[in-house]
C-alpha cells in the first residue's frame, strides 16, 4: 500500500512572529522556517505504519518556493522513500494546495493520503477536507489513532467532548491531530542517507493546475496587548474593582 | 535575635511591609538551591533603593548584625543561606532595568533583575546576553555577577565576568563604589569591579550592573551524540571543535538520562540506549555549516568514537533536546544530591575522568552517582544521589568522607575543586585544594579591607 504526505514549509513554531508595518502579512523574513508540527505528525504516521508492515511506500510531497527541499529532505530523513517538490513562488491557498494534491494523488495513486489537520501559520483546516472532496474519496479528520486494514482504515477522531471513531473505505483522506503520535527525532546517518533518495520536481503549471489566489487578504494585526496586572489590597477592593472598573459584577 | 527596637528601625529604614518576620517568609528566604542547612534568619529585608541598602548597610553596622545577600536563591553552594540568625537582604524589588546603550552594546540594570528577564529584554532590542543555564528563569542578575555564573554557552561566551563592564557596589562600610562605569577600556589600576565578581556577597552588595550585550547567534542547531566510551568524548570535542563554531558542548551519562526521562515530558533521542550522551549546539553561519557537521559525525563514527546521532529539524526539537540536558539537574533534585562541580584544564579531562572514574566505583560502590556537566570547559557535575534510607546528615559524612579521594585527585591536577557553583557553606572548608595559603591569607586581608566589620555573608567562601 501506498501512502502520499504532504508536508509544509512554515514558520517555526518557537518563533515569535511580528506583523509587517504596513499591516499586509507576517514579516518572514530571515525567520526560522520547520515542517509544519502536523505534517510532522503525518510523516512520523506513515513511517509507523511502513515499519508496521501496513505500508510499503511513502511518498511525501511538498507545494511551494525551492528552500521546501529541506523539508523534504527531512521528511526523507524521517523514514520516507521519495519526495516530490511542487515548485511555486506563488502564493498558495488551501483550494490550489487541494487542487495540486489531486492532481499528485491522480498520478500516484496513494491508498492513503495524510495531511496535518492545519498549518501553523495560516491555520485555515481547509485542505484535507478539499481534497478528499475533490478526490471523491472518504476523509478521516482529527486523526488520534489510525487504524489500516487491508480495504479499510479506522481512524479515531478527536471531536467535541470525546472521541468519535469512523470506518474509511480506501483510497482515503487522513488529517492528523496533535496527539496521534510522538515524531521522533532525526537520526543523522539517515540524513546522510536521505540525501541520496529521489527527489523530483514538478510545477503547478505541468500539474495543469490554476494556483491563481481567490482570496484576498484585507489586514494583518497583531493580538491587542495585554494590561499590566494590578495588585489589589483586599477582597473589597477587589469586587469594588470588578463592579465598578470591570463591570463584570 | 532582632530586639523589638532594632526591628523597628529596620521598619523606619524601609518600610514596615518590607521587613519580613512571618516563619514562611524567613525559611523560603534563609535558603538557597541547596537542601543540607536549616534556615534560621532573623528578618527578611526588600529595600527598593541604593539609598536604602546604604542606610541599612550603616545600621548593621554600628549594630554588628550579618548580612545574607540575597537573589534568586538558585545558588547551589549555599552561598545565600542565613542559619546563625542574620538579616536577608534580598534584590527581589531592585528589579528596573535602567538603561540600554544600543551603539555601545550595553545595557544597565538593578541587581534584582532576573536573568532570562534580562535575555528576552535583550532579544527584543535585537542583541543578545549569552550566559544561560537551567535556573536562568529564577536567577538573578546581582547573584549571577556574585557566584561568576557559567553555564550551557561558556564554550563560546566565557563566563559572567566577560559580560559585566560596570558595577555599582555598596562595600561593607555602606560606601558606594562606581566601578569601571561601563567601559570598555580603562587601564587606571586595581579593577575592584573583578574583585566583585565572584566574591559571593562577602565584600558588599552589588546594587546595579552594566552588561555587555552580543549580536544574537544566526539559527542554532542541536545534536545529540551516543557515546559508548566516556574517554571518547573529548576526542568528538576536539573533532568538532577544529571545523565548527561550537556554542555548547555538554555531556550526560545515560544515568542521568534515565531521570530526565522518568518526569515523562521529553522522549529518549535514540532506541538504544548508550552509556553517554554528548549534546552540542552549533550556529549554522554558512549555506554549508551543516554539511561540515555531517561529515564530522561520520568522521567520529568511522574512528568509533559514537555510534548514533540526532540533529535538530526546527526550533522547537532544538528546545527538546536541550531539556534532556537541562532537566537533569531539577530530575534529581528530589534524591538531595551530593554536588560536586569540579574542572581541570581540557586537555586533561581524559586523564581525569579515567581516575575519578575509578576512584567513585571504589568508593562510592553503595550510591547512584548521575555524571553531567560542561565538559567543553573541563567541568564536571557529579552528583551523588541519596538513597532513600539514609538520613540526611549520615549522606552527607559519608560524601565528605569521598571527597577527600576525590579533592585530592582534583589538587594532583591543580584543578578547582568549585568551577561555577562559588564556595558558599558547602565548600568553605575545602578551599585549600584550589588556593594556596598565602592567596586565602590575601583574600581574607581583601575582605576586611571592603568589610572591616566581618558583617557581609560570615562563614562563606573565606
Ligand atoms: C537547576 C540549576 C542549574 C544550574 N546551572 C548552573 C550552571 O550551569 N552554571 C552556573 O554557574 N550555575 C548554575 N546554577 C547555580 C546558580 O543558578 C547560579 O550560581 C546563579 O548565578 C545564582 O544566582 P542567584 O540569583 O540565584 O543567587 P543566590 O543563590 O541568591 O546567591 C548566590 C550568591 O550570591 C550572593 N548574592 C546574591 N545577590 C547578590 C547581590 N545583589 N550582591 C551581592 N551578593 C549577592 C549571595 O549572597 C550568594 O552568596 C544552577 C542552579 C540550578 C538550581
Ligand atoms: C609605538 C608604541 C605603540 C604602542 N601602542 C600601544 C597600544 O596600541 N596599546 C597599548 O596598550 N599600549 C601601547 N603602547 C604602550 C606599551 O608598549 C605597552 O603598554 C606595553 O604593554 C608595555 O610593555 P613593556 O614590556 O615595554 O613594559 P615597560 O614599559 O617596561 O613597563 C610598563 C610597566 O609595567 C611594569 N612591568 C614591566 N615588566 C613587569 C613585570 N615582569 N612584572 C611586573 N611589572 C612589570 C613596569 O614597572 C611599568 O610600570 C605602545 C608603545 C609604543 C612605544
Amino acid at each position: 500500500m501506498k501512502a502520499l504526505v504532504a508536508v509544509k514549509r512554515v514558520v517555526d513554531y518557537n518563533v515569535k512572529v511580528r506583523v509587517k508595518a504596513d499591516g499586509t502579512d507576517v514579516d518572514v523574513a530571515n525567520v526560522k522556517m520547520s515542517m509544519n508540527p502536523f505534517d510532522e505528525i503525518a510523516v512520523e504516521e506513515a513511517v509507523r505504519l511502513k515499519e508496521a508492515g501496513k505500508v510499503s511506500e511513502i511518498v511525501v510531497v511538498s507545494l511551494g518556493v525551492k528552500q521546501c527541499e529541506e523539508t523534504l529532505r527531512t521528511a526523507l530523513a524521517m523514514g520516507a522513500d521519495r519526495a516530490i517538490l511542487v515548485e511555486t513562488d506563488a502564493e498558495l491557498q488551501p483550494l490550489a494546495v487541494a487542487k495540486l494534491l489531486k492532481a499528485i494523488a491522480d498520478k500516484e495513486q496513494p491508498q492513503l493520503l495524510i495531511v496535518g489537520k492545519q498549518a501553523i501559520d495560516d491555520d485555515a483546516n481547509q485542505t484535507g477536507q478539499m481534497v478528499s472532496a475533490l478526490l471523491g474519496w472518504a476523509q478521516g479528520t482529527f486523526a488520534s489513532k489510525v487504524d489500516v486494514a487491508a480495504e479499510t482504515v479506522d481512524v479515531t477522531r478527536e471531536v467535541d467532548g470525546g472521541l468519535e471513531t469512523v470506518k474509511l473505505r480506501l483510497p482515503a483522506v487522513v488529517t492528523t491531530d496533535l496527539r496521534l503520535n510522538e515524531p521522533r527525532y532525526v537520526k543523522l546517518p539517515n540524513i546522510m542517507a536521505a540525501k541520496k533518495k529521489p527527489l523530483d520536481k514538478t510545477t503547478p503549471a505541468e500539474l495543469g493546475v490554476d494556483v491563481a489566489p481567490r482570496l484576498k487578504t484585507l489586514k494583518v494585526a497583531e493580538p491587542a496587548k495585554r494590561s499590566a496586572g494590578i495588585k489589589v489590597a483586599n477582597a473589597a477592593e477587589l469586587v469594588a474593582k470588578l463592579k465598578n472598573e470591570a463591570k463584570v459584577l | 535575635m532582632l530586639a523589638p527596637q532594632q526591628l523597628a528601625e529596620l521598619g523606619r529604614l524601609l518600610a514596615a511591609d518590607r521587613v519580613a518576620t512571618d516563619t514562611d517568609t524567613l525559611t523560603r528566604y534563609g535558603l538557597d538551591w541547596t537542601r543540607y542547612f536549616t534556615p534560621d534568619a532573623a528578618a527578611v529585608l526588600f529595600p527598593k533603593t541604593v539609598e536604602e541598602v546604604v542606610a541599612l548597610v550603616r545600621w548593621a553596622q554600628r549594630e554588628q548584625f550579618a548580612l545574607v545577600p540575597s537573589g534568586g536563591r538558585t545558588g547551589l553552594s549555599g552561598g545565600a543561606v542565613a542559619r546563625n540568625g542574620e538579616l536577608v537582604v534580598s534584590f527581589e524589588r531592585m528589579n528596573a532595568i535602567l538603561e540600554l546603550d544600543k551603539v555601545g552594546r550595553t545595557v544597565r540594570c538593578q541587581a534584582g533583575v532576573i536573568t532570562k528577564t534580562l535575555q528576552e529584554y535583550a532579544l527584543a532590542n535585537g542583541l543578545y546576553y549569552p550566559v544561560d543555564f537551567a535556573s536562568s528563569g529564577s536567577s538573578q542578575i546581582g547573584g549571577n555577577i556574585a557566584t561568576n555564573a557559567g553555564g550551557i554557552k561558556v564554550v563560546r561566551y566565557g563566563m559572567t565576568r566577560e559580560w559585566v563592564v560596570g558595577l555599582k557596589v555598596v562595600t561593607g562600610e555602606g560606601e558606594v563604589l562606581e566601578l569601571n562605569h561601563g567601559l570598555a577600556k580603562n587601564n587606571t589600576g586595581y579593577d575592584f569591579r573583578h574583585l566583585f565578581i565572584g566574591s559571593e556577597g562577602t565584600l558588599g552588595f552589588i546594587v546595579e550592573a552594566t552588561l555587555r550585550l552580543a549580536r544574537p547567534p544566526a539559527e542554532l542547531a542541536v545534536m545529540v551524540l551516543a557515546v559508548p566510551q566516556l574517554a571518547d568524548i573529548m576526542n568528538i570535542f576536539n573533532a568538532y571543535r577544529d571545523k565548527l563554531d561550537l556554542t555548547a558542548f555538554e555531556f550526560f551519562s545515560e544515568q542521568a538520562l534515565r531521570h530526565v526521562l522518568a518526569r515523562g515530558t521529553v522522549q529518549r533521542p535514540f532506541d538504544e540506549a548508550a552509556d553517554y550522551y554528548v549534546l552540542l549546539e552549533f550556529e549554522k553561519i554558512a549555506p554549508d555549516t551543516e554539511t561540515q557537521a555531517l561529515a564530522l559525525f561520520e568522521y567520529c563514527a568511522e574512528q568509533g568514537w559514537l555510534v548514533d546521532g540526532v540533529l535538530s529539524q526546527s526550533q522547537q526539537q532544538a528546545a527538546e533536546l536541550w531539556r534532556l540536558r537541562e532537566d537533569i539537574s531539577e530530575s534529581i533534585t528530589p534524591y538531595k544530591p551530593y554536588k560536586n562541580d569540579i574542572a581541570v584544564v581540557v586537555s586533561k579531562v581524559p586523564a581525569f575522568v579515567a581516575q575519578l572514574d575509578e576512584i567513585l566505583a571504589r568508593e562510592y560502590p553503595q550510591f547512584e552517582v548521575v555524571w553531567f556537566g560542561h565538559i567543553g570547559d573541563g567541568n564536571l557535575h557529579i552528583n551523588v544521589l541519596k538513597p532513600e534510607a539514609l538520613a540526611i546528615d549520615d549522606f552527607r559524612r559519608a560524601c565528605e568522607q569521598v571527597n577527600k579521594h576525590v579533592f585530592e585527585l582534583v589538587r594532583d591536577f591543580n584543578g578547582s575543586m568549585s568551577a561555577e557553583h562559588g564556595v558558599g557553606l558547602l565548600k568553605h572548608d575545602y578551599l585549600d585544594v584550589s588556593r594556596s595559603h598565602a592567596e586565602i591569607r590575601l583574600m581574607k586581608a581583601v575582605k576586611s579591607l571592603f568589610d572591616p566589620d566581618g558583617i557581609m555573608n560570615p562563614g562563606k567562601l573565606v
